[in-house]
Parts: structure tokens; sequence; C-alpha cells
């Protein structure tokens, strides 16, 4: 269970199901009076198995907050854990290592290669690494991605939809710990789009796998199990089981207090 | 529109700044070439003419020798008086000036220049066109004094009071040093001896009776002009040449101008090359920057500008580019030649950086070459750039840097290949070294033009099997870079094109120099019989007494002379060829192995007898007995009668046409004075060719200006004279090398812009920074080695059909110095690392998040 510390008391899910957590995670950009909080002291527990999207309204910190929780950013002030390895603190060389080994990415486009084939993406981490694949998984994640008779055939040759499956494949291939997932529906026709939840579903629901999803599309959000709102650099709300109805007025919640908070200083 | 160019050219400036780099350095090798020698000549033009006479009465000679004599041409003192009577003289001076001497200090080592300047001997008179003064020491009096030039004195530590040995033609002679002269104007670099007027004559020329040259004062409103019309007609018709001060001074710098000519073409020679791999880079750099800017451009067009105006906004940037360059160029070349006269006056012509000579021709020069070679390398990219489609705004941004189909480049490369094999076959088997050599030229240029254009095309398959090990050596990482350098043959293509050039020539000249080192060893092989042969590298005479010493050494056997003399011969078909003959000894036999035609040693050696090179005589109707008349310097003819044809490889050495050749007597009658050139020294029956080395070597200590070789000796100098040929083409390379790894950082620092969100997303997904430099590295070594293996395959190809060539001159031998071939693959690949590193340093420095958010 994932819980904004706000409301619930840390530690409520113990901490062999967790595949990362943050305490008091803090982003600051600029320095002296021009400093802008992008997270501002986050609590966060991701639990295993279970598909989380994070969402806001832009500038709320949610990429800021995937980034960080995957080592791709440093972070001002608190501490991350991937499982039991607290990566904030780590050199360089560990993170990548690390992002190598135990993360898997999705992004919003560009996401392969495009000297390499469908298969050298998909493998291409672990081949990195210098390790073997494990082939009947990959048989595995590879047909339920349905991209075996794609294998050979280049990026530039796959449509938007199939580029992302590869790429949902390629997070999959070296069994990550997590999966992080920035707007991966961001550039697809709704279609393409619904057909990349599903599978990050089925990789959730059939593969055992954890997914963290960056979004902003309501639609998107209710393929989680959870989802976490971000605004303002905090975690400001959490809702398990979400329907577009819920997520849509949760939304427009945000939107209004927005409202309110420009008109303030004028009703002052 | 402009103001949308000026800001694009600012916003770019770090991408052109290797662009410029390579205008900047043709530029700078055009303008420094040219200041370097306008000063120089300018220099050397005062010199002479504030140095010669009014007029200058000298004995005539039209018969100039490639080789040295040795011989003086004098004429008699006696002239003076003669001149003197004449009607406007005021004064006239019977010079003797002899460059025929060696002069050794008390340690028997040469006091003379080690640069090829001459060493001067001269009788001291002072007058006010004199080029030195006397700054310490007092003035040269009676035989066993002279005064020494103060840089000579001060670079090989002579002082006022040392003992010097001069060794003149009519003998060797010591004198004191009693004064030094100091330069008044620039010194051209040789060393200068002044002797006592009263005992030059004697002692340099071997008569009081004679003199060099006579120099003329005229007396007031007497011009020049006139008074040499006066002279000549008092001297009638005698074989003298009679010049005015100005006349005097132009042939004076045009026996300079060989020397500086060198310097002119090799620097000339620097910036063809510089511009010739510059143009690569150029056209690299905006074809990357086009690609990069398409968007940029399609909305543009999607504005309403016309291809014209996109056209022209490219130009305008690469005329910037060519303007800052050529600027920046100028200032270059200013300091390259200011550079180069320093290095001069380390050899010992002084030149003087402060009067440097900037002639309208330089600046003109550098703006056309910088700007011109810019302009026309942003051609193509620029008409590439105005055919981008307003709908390229809109599309999403593509792939980076994917080509276009090579079609037409296909066809280029196919017909001009074929015309340049085509040419090189005509090369190979045509019999006459003429037309042979033109079809060589031919065949190399359209050769290198059809690999240029074709370039392209072959980076598939090379590339793959060159780096086909890469996937199963290097993992991923080696597939990604053999990949990245296939991903644009176009690009791929041209910057490794910059490195082909360089490498073509070295590989074809290191297999025709290769080719000539066998030749020649074969030949030494073959027709040298000798023990030893004693001459210096640059084949100047010697005086007699060496020849004497070295008969008078214990141990030797046979002494056979060699004398050069510089003929004109009249053939049958009415042709007058100027070219060196050779006299011998008589037992020529017993140290080389001749190979004759028709007759023998014997008949080519009799009295009044001349021999030839059979393929030389055929040529021109001669056959033996033959009756052909021959002119020798100071208007000596006689007639001689072939004795015998020759069928010797290279018998046509340089300069020595026709392979001429007689008895020494013929030429001790005709070139009186001569020294000897060469001496062949066989050890005397008992006596092991190894016991006298040392005595030999003893017997020349006294004689710096000399060395005894045997065999291997002999080898080892036509190899290093041949090697000096080859330091010059290796300087060539080195340019071409810098520039091509300029090229290569280029392409890849701008790749590695191009692909910031790919490399972005790998490091995302765990590659490192040491594996992702490693792949730029890979790909810069598979670029590099790609243009190497091009471009010694080119060279190798010419190499072999220069030989070919130099067969028909009798260089018959084929040599491919492999070694030489596998260190430049290898270099090719350590370039291809250095080249790399800051790239790759730079992509591994890119911030992940802002590399994969890069747009």
């Amino acid at each position: 269970m994932s819980t904004p510390a706000a409301q619930h008391a840390p530690g409520l899910a113990s901490a062999e199901d967790l595949a990362a957590r943050a305490r008091g995670l803090t982003k600051a950009y600029g320095s002296g009076e021009t400093t802008v909080l992008a997270l501002d002291s986050v609590d966060v527990d991701i639990v295993r198995g279970r598909f989380t999207a994070v969402m806001g309204p832009s500038g709320s910190g949610k990429s800021t907050l995937m980034h960080c929780l995957a080592g791709l950013d440093t972070v001002s002030a608190g501490q991350v854990w991937l499982g039991d390895t607290e990566i904030t603190g780590l050199k360089e060389r560990e993170l990548t290592r690390l992002r190598r080994d135990r993360i898997g990415f999705m992004f919003q486009s560009f996401n392969l290669i495009p000297t390499l084939n469908a298969v050298e993406n998909i493998t291409l981490p672990m081949d990195i690494a210098g390790q073997k694949p494990d082939q009947k998984w990959l048989d595995q994640v590879i047909d339920t991605l349905g991209l075996r008779d794609r294998l050979r055939h280049r990026p530039s040759q796959l449509s938007g939809g199939q580029q992302q499956r590869v790429a949902c494949a390629r997070a999959l291939a070296s069994r990550p710990e997590l999966i992080f997932a920035d707007e991966p529906t961001g550039n697809l026709d709704s279609r393409a789009g619904l057909e990349v939840l599903a599978f990050l579903r089925q990789a959730v629901d059939d593969l055992g796998q954890t997914v963290v999803m960056v979004t902003h599309d309501p639609g998107a959000a209710t393929h989680s199990d959870l989802v976490l709102f971000l605004a303002d650099g905090r975690l400001v709300d959490e809702m398990e089981r979400p329907t577009a109805e819920a997520v849509l007025e949760r939304m427009k919640r945000f939107d209004l207090i927005r409202a309110q908070a420009g008109a303030a200083p004028e009703e002052d | 529109m402009l103001k949308a160019t000026l800001r694009s050219f600012l916003a770019h400036k770090g991408r052109l700044l290797l662009s410029a780099l390579a205008v900047v350095l043709s530029v700078a090798f055009v303008a420094g070439s040219l200041i370097f020698s306008d000063t120089v000549t300018r220099t050397f033009d005062r010199l002479f003419a504030s140095t010669s006479a009014d007029v200058t009465v000298e004995p005539r000679d039209d018969l100039d020798s490639s080789v040295p004599t040795g011989a003086v041409q004098t004429l008699p003192a006696a002239l003076t008086g003669r001149v003197a009577a004449v009607d406007g003289v005021s004064s006239a001076h019977a010079d003797v000036s002899v460059q025929n001497i060696t002069v050794v200090d008390s340690a028997n080592k040469s006091v003379g220049p080690t640069t090829g300047a001459p060493t001067i001997a001269t009788d001291w008179y002072l007058t006010d066109r004199s080029p030195v003064e006397l700054t310490s020491g007092h003035v040269p009096r009676g035989a066993g004094e002279a005064v020494l030039d103060a840089d000579t004195a001060d670079k090989k530590h002579v002082e006022t009071g040392d003992t010097l040995t001069v060794m003149a033609q009519p003998g060797s002679f010591r004198v004191e040093v009693v004064g030094i002269a100091t330069f008044r104007t620039t010194n051209p670099g040789a060393a200068l001896v002044f002797l006592d007027p009263e005992v030059a004559a004697t002692r340099l020329l071997g008569s009081a009776d004679l003199a060099t040259s006579v120099s003329v004062e005229a007396s007031d409103g007497v011009t020049d002009a006139e008074l040499k019309t006066r002279i000549a007609a008092a001297l009638g018709s005698g074989p003298y040449d009679v010049r005015t001060a100005d006349e005097q001074a132009k042939s004076a710098a045009e026996n300079l101008g060989g020397f500086l000519d060198v310097i002119k073409y090799v620097m000339l020679g620097f910036a063809g090359i510089a511009v010739l791999v510059g143009v690569f880079l150029i056209v690299n750099t905006f074809s990357m920057l086009i690609a990069q800017r398409t968007r940029e451009l399609g909305l543009l067009r999607a504005l309403g500008a016309d291809r014209r105006q996109v056209r022209r906004s490219v130009l305008t940037e690469a005329l910037l580019l060519g303007l800052v360059g050529s600027t920046v160029g100028l200032a270059a070349g200013i300091g390259l030649a200011a550079g180069l006269i320093r290095l001069m006056s380390a050899f010992g012509m002084n030149l003087n950086t402060a009067e440097m000579a900037i002639g309208w021709v330089t600046p003109v020069s550098a703006y056309a070459v910088g700007v011109g070679v810019t302009f026309v390398a942003a051609y193509l990219p620029a008409r590439r750039a105005a055919t981008v489609s307003p709908m390229a705004a809109l599309a999403d941004a593509d792939v980076a840097g994917v080509g276009r189909p090579l079609r037409v480049r296909a066809m280029v490369g196919a017909v001009v290949g074929a015309l340049g094999v085509a040419a090189l076959t005509g090369c190979v088997t045509a019999s006459e070294t003429a037309s042979a050599a033109s079809l060589l030229g031919l065949g190399v240029v359209l050769t290198l033009i059809a690999t240029v254009v074709a370039g392209p095309l072959l980076v598939r398959p090379v590339i793959q099997v060159l780096g086909g090990a890469f996937p199963a050596l290097f993992g991923p990482v080696g597939r990604m870079s053999q990949r990245n350098a296939l991903r644009n043959p176009r690009r791929t293509g041209a910057t490794a094109a910059a490195l082909m050039v360089g490498l073509a020539l070295v590989g074809g000249m290191s297999v025709a120099s290769a080719s000539m080192s066998k030749s020649f060893d074969q030949q030494i092989d073959d027709t040298l019989g000798a023990d030893f042969v004693i001459q210096n590298t640059n084949l100047t005479p010697f005086s007699q007494e060496v020849t004497d010493r070295v008969r008078a050494t214990d141990g030797v056997g046979l002494v056979v002379r060699q004398r050069f003399a510089p003929v004109a011969v009249r053939l049958p078909d009415g042709e007058r060829v100027k070219t060196t003959a050779a006299g011998y000894d008589s037992q020529v036999d017993e140290v080389a192995h001749v190979t004759y035609a028709r007759g023998d040693t014997a008949a080519a050696l009799a009295d009044g007898a001349i021999a030839m090179d059979v393929d030389f005589a055929e040529d021109h109707g001669v056959r033996v007995g033959s009756v052909l008349p021959v002119e020798f310097p100071g208007e000596r003819t006689a007639s001689f009668r072939v004795g015998a044809l020759t069928d010797q490889d290279a018998a046509e050495g340089f300069g020595m046409q026709g392979g001429l050749f007689f008895g020494i007597a013929t030429v001790e009658k005709y070139v009186p004075g001569g020294q000897d050139s060469v001496l062949y020294v066989n050890a005397a029956a008992g006596t092991d060719a190894d016991r006298l080395r040392p005595r030999l070597e003893r017997t020349l200590d006294p004689y710096p200006q000399v060395q005894a070789r045997d065999q291997a000796d002999y080898k080892e100098l036509v190899h290093d004279q041949i090697a000096v040929l080859l330091y010059l083409v290796y300087a060539l390379l080195g340019l071409a090398i810098v520039i091509a790894v300029l090229g290569v950082v280029n392409t890849l620092a701008l790749s590695v812009v191009e692909r910031t969100r790919e490399i972005g997303l790998l490091r995302a997904i765990g590659l490192s920074r040491r594996q992702l430099r490693r792949m730029i590295r890979l790909e810069s070594v598979v670029i590099a080695v790609f243009g190497a293996v091009l471009g010694l395959a080119l060279g190798l190809v010419w190499g072999v059909c220069t030989q070919q060539v130099l067969a028909l001159q009798g260089m018959k031998a084929l040599a491919i110095p492999w070694t030489t071939i596998v260190a430049v693959v290898v270099g090719s690949a350590v370039v291809g690392v250095v080249a790399a590193l800051l790239p790759a340093l730079r992509a591994s420095r890119m911030n992940v998040l802002t590399a994969i958010a890069h747009e």
C-alpha cells in the first residue's frame, strides 16, 4: 500500500513489500530568493506488485518525483530507497548500474535507439550489463506484447504504438524491481494508448511487475491500482481503484483551488 | 532575413569553430608563403641591387651544369686594363671570387655552412657597395692572413688569431684570421673568406694573371646601359657577358631563386592540402547544420521565405565564416611568415622581420582562397537546404542524420573511376616515359575524384567488414558504434575522405620511394665493383690533394677518377642537347660493370671518343662512328667520334641526359682547372678491404668535405637522399592528418549534439559513461581506419603505377613497404582515438535529464 504520509503513519506496509520509498524528499531549483521547490518534503511508499499512477497539474513535480525515485536526478534533501538500497548519496557509477539492473524505463517519445532493431533494443540493458537475457521470460514478454513478428524491424519501420510496445518490452525484459513510465501514452492515438496501458496492467497482473506511471490523463490513470495526487511539490491525496469520473473530479478541484489562489490577492 | 542569418551564424558559432579553423589554416599557408617569398625577394633584390657594380664583365657561361664540376670560369686580369680604357669608366677592378673551396679549422672541421649555401673565397676590396664592413682586426695583408665574416665566425667559434686551412683548386694553404667582417646587408647564408687582393688570384686561381670578373664604375653622367654598350663594343666578340647593375642583380637573384622557389612551392603545397582537406570539413559542417535545422528552415519556408532566400541565407553564413576565417588566417599567415624568417636566420640567412613585404596580392589571395573555398564547399549543402519543404516544420523530428540515396554519386563515381582506371592501365602499358607520366597524373586525379565521390557507397561494405568483429569484441557498444558509423554514409564518407587524401599520397609515395631504393640497390649491386667510393653527398668536387693522398695511402691498389663537364652536344637530327657528361680513368671496368650494346670501355674512353646511352643515340640518329661537335664552357668546341653505346638501366640520371661519357683526359683538356667529383678505390692485391677502410679514413680525416663509402654505405647514402623527399611528403601528410583529425572531431562533435536524446536515453537505461565514451571512440576509430584503408588502397595502386613509369627509366624493382602501411593503419586507429577524446568527453558529461528532454 502506498500512502501520502500526511494521512497514514509511515511504515504501514512492511519493508519487504516496498519496491521504493522516499522520506522528506525535497528538490529545489535555483538558490536564494529565486528558489523554487519542485518537491517539498515528500514521503512516499511504492508497494511491490502494484500499478501506481502519479497525477497532478503541470508543474506539480510529478516528473521530478519520478526522476528522483529512479536515480536520474539528485535530491536536495531527504532519502530515497530502492528496495533496501538507499540511493541518495550513491555515486554516478552506482546509480547507472542501479538503473541498468534494477529499473525499467518508458518515456513519452524517443524510446528506442534508431540504429538497433526491436529485439536489440529490448535486450539492450542486459547487453550493456553483459548479462544473458532469460530466454523464457523474454519470449513470454515478447508474446504478451505481440511483438514476435516485429523483432527484426528498425524503429523507423514501426508505428508509434509498436515503438512504445517495444519500449515496454525493454522495460520488462530484465525483470526489474520497478518500472517507471513517463507519460507513456502521451504521443499515441487513443487506441494505441489503450493498448499500451493494457500491457502495463498485464505486466502487473500476469507478470507480477511493479509499475509507476506519471500521467496527466485521467483516462490513463484509471488503469492503475492507486493514484497519487501531487500539487505544488506535495502529495495531497490518493485514490484506490480509481474511476475516470472520480479522478477527473479530483483534478478539477485542483484547478478550482488554483483559480481561487490566483484570484485571492484581488479579493484582499 | 539577413537578421535571421546573422542570429543563426552567431548561434552556431561553436559548431562552426572547426570549419573556421580549416579555413584559417589554408589561408595562413597561402598568405604566409606569399609574404615570406615577397620579403625574401625584396630583401635580395635590394642586396644585389646595392652590391652590384655599375657594369660587370664575366666570362660567358651558357652551359650550366646540374652537377658542379669544380672548374672556375676565368678571364684574363689584363682585360681590366682594356675595360678601364673605355671612355666613361671611372674605375675597373679585377675580382677574384671562387666557391670551389673548403675551409677547415685547426680541428679539421669545415667552417662552411651546413645548409648547402656556398663557402666563398674572395679578394678584400672595399667599396661603397661592399656587403660587409670590417668590424674588428685589420684587413688581410700578404699570403698568410684572411678576414672571416662575423656570422660564420660566431657560428663556428672562430676568433681572430685562429688558423684556417683553405683547400683551393691550386692547393691548400693556411691563413691566420686577422679580422672579422660584418654584413651590412642581409647575409644570404654563405661563409666568406677574404684574402689580400695581391695574393688572391694566385692562391685561388693558380695565376696572378686571372680574375673571375671585372667590376666597373661609371663616371658621372654616364648611364649603366650606355657604359655597357661601350664596353661590349670595346671587347668585341670575346667570350664575355657584360651586364648592368640591374641585369646583374636580376641574374644573381635568379640564381638564388631556385632555392626560394622550392620553399614557396612547399608552402603552397601545404596550402593546397589544407584547402583540399578543409573543403571536406566545411561541406560536412554545413550539411550537418542544415540537417539539424530542417524544422527551422521548414518554418522559414512556411512563413513565406522562398527557396532562393533560404539558399542565400545559408550562403551568407558561409560568406561570414569565410570572411572571419580569412581575416584570422591572414593574421596567422603573417605570424607564419615571421616564424619562417626566424627559421631562415637559424640557417644563416638573416632577414629582417620588421621589413616584411605584404603586397596587395597577399590579402587578395587570402580572401579569395578563404571566402572562395568556404563558398564552394557550402554551395551543395545550401542547395539542399533550399529544397526543404514547408512541411518539414510540421513533421515530427525524424531520426537524426539519415542520408538520402546515393544514385547520382554511384553513377558519377563509376564513370570517373572507369576513366581513371583506364588512364592508369594506359600508363602501365605505355612505353614512352612522357606519355606514361601524363597518363599517371590523369589516372591519379580521376581515381581520387572517383573515390571521393563514391566514398559514401563504400562506407557500408567496408565498414561492415572493418567493424564486423566489433559486436563480438565490444558487445552492444561495439554494435552501436559500427551502426552509427554506417548511419549516414555521406557524412562518414566525407569525414574519412579528408584522411584518405593524405594517406593515398603517402601510400603512393612510399611505394614509389621504396621501389626506387630497391632499384638503386640492385643497380649498385649490378654495376658498382669498387671496394670504396670517395665523394661527398652533394657530389661537390674536391681538391687534387685528396686524390693524391688517397693514391698514396698504403694498401690502395687502383683509383679511378670521375669528373663532370657541362656540355652541349649537337646531334645528327639537328637538336642541341645541353647536359652533363662524365669523364673516367681508363680502368673503369675494374670498379664498375658497364654493359655495352656496341663497343667496349676501351673504345668509349679512347682519345677523341665519346660514349652514350643506346636509347638516346637511337632517338637522335647517332651510331657508332658518328662524329659529334661538343661545346664546353668558355666556348671551347671539339668534335668527338662515338666509340661505344651503353645499355645500362638508369643511364640517364638527374641532369645527365644521354648518359654521355669519355676519357678523363678529355675533361682535363677542355675543362681546365676542374676537380675530381668521385674516386673509385680498390684495395691492392693482398690487402683486405676491411683493413684498408681505417687507413682511408685516416687519410681523409683532414678533408671533411669527402667520405669513403663501401657498397653498404653507398646504398645508405642513396636511401637517405630518397628519404629527404619522403620527409617532405610526411610533413604534408602531417598537416593533412591534423586537418583530417579536426574533421573527425567536427563530425563526431556535431553527431553527439545531433544524438543528444539518444545519448540521454542510453544513459537513462544504464549505459555507463565509460561505455558511452567507448562507443564514440570506436565509431571514430572505424571512420579513421576506413579512411586509411581506402587511402592506402588507392595509394598502393598509384605507387605500383608510378613504379611502372619509373621502370621505363630503368628502376625496375617493385617494393611495397608493408611495415609503413601497417604502421599507417595502426596510426590511423590512434588518430581515431585521439579525435574522439573531446566529443566523447562532451557526450559523457551530458546531463541525462536535459538530454532526454532535448529537442
